[in-house]
């Protein structure tokens, strides 16, 4: 009976290497209606698994240990660290132990960490529940089961809610959006997902910024919002929302530039109204719309630009209304419907004129 | 009620289930398995797994030879647990017994689960069969095993849930004789 008294001095003692610490094979055989975002392996997670210890390993070994809790404290007070020395670990790389003040924390960081590349190494972060005393583990317990049961509690409260709103024939607008998306993995893989892109585009190639530490649900309505935008970029990710809008009038209001472009000697008579468009390459955008058409499996809409399924606040209408002037206007439009015009008739033109030198040599 | 609220999330969860009675893949069922043990972490599934049966399900597991239904299922059954109304479900089907039988497991996961499970299911009215002294004499190996978190759980569980006094008159008596609860099986 000695040894739950000595285990206490033990918690930081040299580390053993367990099974859970290895990154098990990811899973290829679901079915599709059961694939997360993410790739995962088959495994079942218990609070057993939890910890609000994390171990950090694949940190590159150039004294970066400064960045690394810096980065770790983005998401909750951590407690305390240290480099695991006696711990097994990959030429040029360091492990590190990370004590947070709570579970939730560890949680996120463990989260939007993992698998994530950090000053040139890839990290792999686990939960480390033998560093924890028994103290630790009893609380994470207790926690856990004060906050099932208050979700319990949370909930009937809501059922009686719904049931006094339905009485009333009022719609109730309470569960919405977390309630309608199936499945709860799935929730933390998009959370995942977004919580990536945030994270690679922030900490990739800067010092990590002081931002503040997120809650799940803020990161909910971010995924929401973001949606697409983070995944169909050129290879390089626009992390603010702005940037969409950007990409998006861009794309919009630049195809007409671009099918002018491609007419020679025609497109370039005006000055095409309402776009103060950044130069796009003509490759860039024809790949981007060629992915976009991929990725939303409905070809053809997105070529005319118009019918485009809008992400966020619909932009106005290119220019139209710009020249409070009715002279002025309907110029404007005589301009744009002879370019329309001269837009859609060279094809052809173009063709004969190909023709013509031919025949004469 | 339930099925008003939230139509999708049961439906999807109730095709799980479904495809774990319907198929015969091994592979398949240990996958949607792991999938209900998971989805049973979030409480907000707990309603809807309740109705589905899902923790009678993962008690039928706990008999199968294949050792990863055991310990999915033991999992389950560990995130079940934290709920009082599935605890509820679980002591109505007899899962204390079959829970204990887990203890013997040669998986560390699934004895820790195990652990866990029990610690959930001891209410008052429970106390005396969970704190029987096959159990408490396992808990007592338990706390002197080599991994930290099998000893921090049977610590706790020694603390928490039986009497000073109970722990004492197991002590005495697994030094006279040993009973079989908590040694591995041995491997085939």
């Amino acid at each position: 009976m000695a040894v739950p008294v000595s285990n206490r001095s033990a918690c930081w003692s040299a580390p053993e290497v367990y099974k859970h610490h290895e990154q098990q094979r990811v899973c290829i055989s679901r079915p599709k209606y059961r694939e997360g975002r993410k790739a995962k392996a088959v495994k079942v997670y218990t609070i057993n698994l939890e910890s609000r210890y994390l171990m950090v390993q694949g940190v590159p070994a150039i004294g970066v240990m400064t960045e690394l809790i810096q980065l770790c404290a983005l998401y909750g007070v951590v407690e305390e660290y240290r480099p695991l020395d006696e711990y097994p670990a990959e030429e040029f790389t360091e492990v590190y132990l990370v004590k947070f003040q709570k579970l939730t924390s560890a949680r996120a960081a463990k989260r939007n960490m993992d698998e994530k590349s950090f000053y040139g190494g890839v990290l792999h972060v686990c939960y480390v529940p033998e560093y924890e005393t028994v103290e630790d583990t009893r609380l994470k317990l207790q926690d856990r089961r004060s906050y099932i049961a208050r979700a319990a509690r949370s909930r009937a409260k809501q059922r009686e809610k719904t049931e006094a709103a339905q009485e009333s024939s009022v719609s109730s607008e309470a569960p919405t959006s977390s309630d309608k998306i199936p499945a709860s993995r799935d929730v933390t893989s998009k959370i995942e997902s977004t919580g990536e892109a945030l994270s690679l585009s922030h900490y990739s190639e800067f010092p990590p910024l002081p931002l503040p530490p997120r809650e799940q649900c803020s990161f909910r309505q971010k995924s929401h919002r973001r949606l697409v935008p983070t995944e169909d970029k050129m290879g390089t990710l626009h992390n603010a929302f702005f940037n969409v809008e950007q990409w998006q009038a861009d794309s919009l209001s630049s195809n007409p530039t671009t099918s002018n472009r491609k007419q020679g000697t025609e497109g370039r008579l005006g000055p095409n109204p309402g776009s103060g468009v950044r130069f796009i390459p003509r490759n860039t955008n024809l790949e981007s719309r060629k992915r976009k058409v991929e990725e939303s499996g409905e070809p053809a809409a997105n070529v005319s630009g118009e019918n485009e399924p809008l992400i966020g606040p619909k932009l106005p209408e290119p220019a139209k209304l710009d020249m409070e002037d009715e002279s002025l206007n309907t110029t404007v439009g005589l301009i744009r419907s002879t370019m329309k015009q001269v837009g859609s008739v060279p094809d052809l033109k173009r063709v004969e004129k190909k023709a013509k030198p031919r025949r004469r040599i | 009620m339930s099925s008003t609220e939230a139509p999708e999330r049961f439906e999807y969860l109730q095709s799980l289930v479904t495809e774990f009675q319907d198929t015969d893949s091994e592979e398949a069922k240990e996958q949607v398995l792991a999938n209900l043990a998971n989805f049973a972490y979030d409480p907000k599934n707990l309603e809807y797994l309740r109705e589905l049966q899902v923790p009678d399900l993962f008690l039928d597991m706990l008999t199968e030879e294949n050792e990863n239904f055991v310990e999915f299922g033991m999992g389950g059954l560990c995130n079940l647990s934290m709920d009082p109304d599935c605890r509820e479900v679980i002591l109505q089907s007899g899962g204390i017994s079959l829970v204990t039988n887990c203890l013997s497991n040669r998986r560390e996961e699934t004895v820790l689960s195990a652990v866990t499970t029990l610690m959930n299911l001891a209410t008052p009215a429970t106390r005396s069969q969970i704190s029987e002294p096959g159990i408490l004499q396992c808990m007592l190996r338990f706390s002197l095993a080599e991994s930290p978190r099998l000893r921090n759980l049977a610590a706790v569980f020694l603390q928490d849930c039986c009497s000073e006094e109970q722990v004492r008159q197991a002590q005495q008596q697994m030094e006279g004789r040993q009973t079989a609860v908590g040694i591995p099986l041995p491997k085939e």
